[in-house]
Formats: structure tokens, sequence, C-alpha cells
């Protein structure tokens, strides 16, 4: 079984610097990356595949850097990149046919495979259609069918449920649930609802370095007591809305619920709350 | 007491200082239970047919042999893999174009051409040729692809260089079609001949390989093409100088070509250099 380490990386673009000396070890389980957009989730996973080489640090998988393990590493590695391309005049099947073979699957198990993958992301009628005709969840089902491909021990996920519908959502958040044993699976987003229910640990970036770390529940406790729950007068709530943070805002009745995330008691009245993960990434990807 | 008495009670464990004498109680207790243990697992233990042992583990190997769910593609391999997933467009493209070279080389053969027109129209057509052969690598960089290639067992970096060895061939094909056929009518020798032809051939190449990464946008794939028929175009610039392919004139040919040799290397070698890095790939 893989382990990876991530040992102070730094990714600087010209004046940006990405990610800002990272380290981490990552072992069996899900790795749910969250942050706001331009936070250095998705140059941190580009490293972790080598499609990127960090200005500083190492990427170790099983104590050896991983471009000296070179096709080595990449047999263990499943991808999914945000931007996901694909050749329009292919078909599924015949895509994921190229990729079988580009990924080092034997030829016997590629046919087999490939039919595995379309049954299950739910494309196997549609395997004999171009992928110019398909549609954004569709595609983006392919592109989660050609990660699985090769059986990675490695799985990188850059934002794979954005363009799915919510039944999508959940029936790939099962699959890699139900995949992610004896794997490292490792998945960005800014859907806080997809690594909430799956991931095992949660890894919160912010300006390229990881602000917070650790299971749900240890998360959620970091923000313990900066919850609250308020009843307000319409213009009352209009006017904490400007002023906080607001996870949440209800009418109910002639009076406002506002639920707001702040460091001290936003005023005399507001209860605090049991805080959740929107909360969380409130707290921190807020401002 | 008699003296084997005394003896035994002198070599008693009881007669050893405090501490030395549990040490010994419990070696002895621990070799005791140690002994119980291993008689106790004889008695259970069943008997191992060795050859049936061997026959087991012989089939089991052989069922891991066959469940092996990695192979590692040979070089061979990879060249045909490469081969078998271009598009038919494209392998259409480039058997057309060694289709026509046949056929030109043969007109201009039955037609007795020499010299210049003969020269510009062959040179023009291997720059043509060139380019269409190397829209398999052209290919990899559009369609947003590369990124994901990178990943692959058979990464991009390796792919390129697959694909610019096959467009390599195929173009070494046409050149010796062109030249075996026409060349031998040249009067100025083969020599120059191919020297005539390979100088529009590797400044184009320079040109279109550079047209790959050197911007950024979604139009990649017309940006290629537009390239390719530029460099072709770019293959008529000896029209303009008259003598261009006189003896006199040999020593600019061979400066020419040399450049553009070294800038083709200095080309190959950037743009697999801009792989490794990765940071133009994530921007195409």
């Amino acid at each position: 079984m893989p382990e990876l380490t991530i040992d102070r990386v730094t990714k600087q673009f010209k004046n940006k610097i990405a990610v800002d000396t990272v380290s981490l070890d990552l072992h069996n389980g899900v790795y749910g990356f969250l942050g706001a957009n331009g936070a250095g989730k998705t140059t941190l996973l580009r490293m972790l595949c080598g499609v990127l080489k960090p200005t500083s640090g190492e990427i170790r998988c099983n104590g050896t850097e991983i471009r000296m393990l070179d096709g080595e590493y990449r047999c263990l590695l499943g991808y999914l990149p945000q931007d996901f391309g694909y050749y329009p005049d292919f078909t599924a099947k015949r895509y994921l046919e190229y990729l079988a073979a580009c990924k080092a699957v034997p030829q016997y198990l590629a046919k087999e495979k490939v039919q595995e993958m379309l049954r299950l992301v739910g494309l196997e009628g549609e395997q004999k259609q171009k992928i110019k005709t398909f549609s954004g969840g569709m595609i983006r089902r392919l592109g989660i069918a050609q990660a699985l491909l090769n059986d990675p021990e490695i799985l990188i996920l850059d934002e794979p449920t954005s363009g799915l519908d919510p039944k999508e959502r959940i029936r790939f958040r099962n699959i890699i649930s139900a995949l992610s044993k004896g794997k490292i699976v490792i998945l960005s987003t800014h859907i806080v609802s997809d690594v909430e229910f799956i991931a095992d640990q949660i890894l919160l970036m912010k300006q390229g370095c990881i602000v917070e770390q650790g299971n749900s529940r240890e998360v959620t406790g970091s923000v313990r007591g900066k919850v609250w729950e308020y009843l307000a007068e319409p213009e009352e709530a209009d006017r904490m809305n400007e002023t906080f943070a607001v996870s949440n805002l209800k009418n109910e009745g002639d009076k406002v619920y506002i639920r707001i995330v702040s460091d001290t008691c936003p005023c005399e009245g507001a209860a605090p709350a049991e805080p959740g993960l929107e909360d969380v990434y409130l707290y921190y990807f807020g401002n | 007491m008699n003296e084997k008495m005394k003896k035994e009670k002198m070599e008693s464990p009881l007669n050893e200082p405090k501490d030395c004498r549990t040490e010994h109680n419990l070696a002895e207790t621990a070799e005791i239970s140690d002994r119980r243990i291993q008689s106790l697992q004889e008695a259970w233990r069943f008997q191992l047919d060795e050859s049936k042992k061997n026959r087991s583990l012989a089939v089991i190997r052989q069922a891991a042999e066959t469940k092996q769910i990695r192979q590692y593609p040979s070089f061979r391999e990879n060249l045909w893999n490469q081969f078998c997933f271009l598009p038919w467009k494209c392998r259409a493209a480039q058997g057309g174009m060694l289709l026509a070279a046949m056929l030109l080389a043969g007109w201009l053969n039955s037609q007795h051409a020499d010299g210049r027109d003969s020269i510009i129209v062959c040179s023009v057509f291997l720059v043509f040729a060139g380019n269409i052969c190397l829209s398999g690598v052209a290919r990899l960089f559009s369609w947003h692809m590369a990124e994901l290639e990178q990943t692959l067992y058979l990464n991009l970096k390796q792919m390129v260089c697959i694909r610019m060895l096959e467009a390599g061939i195929l173009d070494l094909v046409i050149l010796s079609l062109l030249a075996g056929m026409t060349g031998r009518l040249n009067s100025l020798g083969t020599g120059a001949y191919l020297l005539y032809m390979l100088v529009p051939f590797l400044w184009s190449d320079v040109l279109y390989l550079h047209m790959l990464t050197a911007f950024r946008n979604g139009a990649a794939g017309y940006r290629q093409i537009s390239a390719g028929i530029l460099c072709g175009l770019l293959a008529f610039f000896p029209v303009f100088f008259e003598h261009a392919y006189e003896a006199a004139y040999l020593p600019w040919w061979r400066g020419l070509g040399l450049a553009g040799a070294v800038l083709l290397a200095a080309e190959i070698y950037g743009i697999l250099g801009k792989i490794e890095g990765g940071d133009s790939l994530c921007l195409n």
C-alpha cells in the first residue's frame, strides 16, 4: 500500500506563491481538500500527479521521490483534472481503450475493464457515441471512469462533482466510498457536502497553506463557540448580514432566523449553535 | 545427610543469592512452558504433504500471474498503440501525402522536369507533408489532453517522442521518394537537391513546433492549422531570389540548413523541457 509524503513543498509562479511550504503524510483513506478558488488546491494536486514540478520541497511515494519513480509511480495513479480534456472525435469506448493502453492495462483485461467502468458510471448505453455529443455531466462521468480504469492505488480527483446533478453526485460519493479501501483518495472541491460525507481527513487550504486539518468532528470542533443563532427583526437581520459572516438566513414568520459565524457574540440574545462544515468553511474563507 | 544429598543441597538453586534464584526459576518455568506449547503444537499439527503443497502453490502462482493487472508495454508496443489510436483522418492525410508524393515524383519524372521549378514544387510539398505528419504531435497539445496524458504510464513526453519518430520516418520516406525519383534528374546533384529540400522543411518545422506551445487560448487547433499553412507558404521564399539555386549560393544554404537543424533541436529540447516543468501544460 502506498504512502505519500509531501515534504515542505512550495510552488511559485513568477511573483505568486500558489503553494507555500506544505508538509503532509497521506496514508490509506479519503482526503478532502477544501478551499476557495485560488487557494492552491489544484496546484498541489498537479504536483502530486507529477504534472507540475515543485519550486522547492519533495513529494515521496514510499520514501522515493515521485519523479525518480517515473512510470512506476504513474502506474499507481488515477487522475481527473479540473479541466478534463478529451478527443471529441473518439467514442467513449475508444477513448477509454486509448487511455487503458497508455495506462499499461494489459490488452486482454482492457476491454473488460472498459465495460466495467462504463457500467459503473452509467455510460454503457452511450459507449458508441462520440464524446462531442455528450453533456457536461456525461463528460464528467467519463472522466471519473478513466481515472478508475487502471484500478489506481492513488486516486486524485480535482473538482470531481462539478457539473453533476445531485443524484449523480450522491452516486459518485458512493463509488468513491466503496473504492477507497486500501487506497489514497485525494479530492479537491469547494462543495462542502462532497467531503463532509466521505472524507476521513478534511484539509482546509487558504493562500497556499493548510490552515486546518482533521476529521469532520475535529474540523467542526475548531469553530465550536463561534457559531451563533438569533431570531432578528428584518431590519436588524439586514444590518447583521452586512456586518457578520452569515451562513444561513431564513424567514420565520415576521422574524428572520440568522446563523452567524463570529469569534465573539454578535449581539445580545444570540445563542451558540453546533457548528457544521459550512460554518467552518465560512469561518476560514468567509472574508 | 550423606555426601550426595549434601552436594545436591549445595547445588540447589535455593542456595544461590535471592535475585539469581528468581531468574533461574523464571527461566526454568519459561523452558517448561515452551516445551509444553511445542508438544501441544506437535500434537495438533497435521501431516504436511509437501508435494501437494507445492502443487497448490504452483496453481496459486499461476492464477496470480494470469490475474496480472499491469503489463508494462515494450517500446514496439507503445509505437504500435500510438499508431493505432491516431484518428483515421490523420492516417488518411498521411497516406494521401505519401500517395501524392509518389504521383508527383512520377509526374515530374515523366515530364523530365529539371531545375528550379521542380525543386520549389517538391520543397513546398515536403513542408506540407511534414506538417501533416507532425499533426499527430500537434493533436497532443490540443483538446486539453496534455495535462491528463502527462500522468499516464506512457506520458506526454514519451508520446511526443514516439509521434515525432513516426513523423520523421514518414518524412524520410517521402523525401527519399522525391529525391530518388527527381533528384537524380537535377543537374546540381542529389546532395545539393537534398539541401534545397531540407532547408525550408527544417525552418517550417521549427516554426510549427514553436506554435504548439507558444500561445495559450482555446483555438489551439486553428492556430496549428494556420501555422502549417503559413510554413508551406514560407517555403516559396526562394522564388523571390532568381539565383537562389545556383552553386554560388550553396554556402548560404548550408548555413541556413545548419542553423535550422540547431534551432529544430533547440525547439524539441524546449518542448520536452516545457512538458517536464509542467507550467505551460497546465496553462494550455
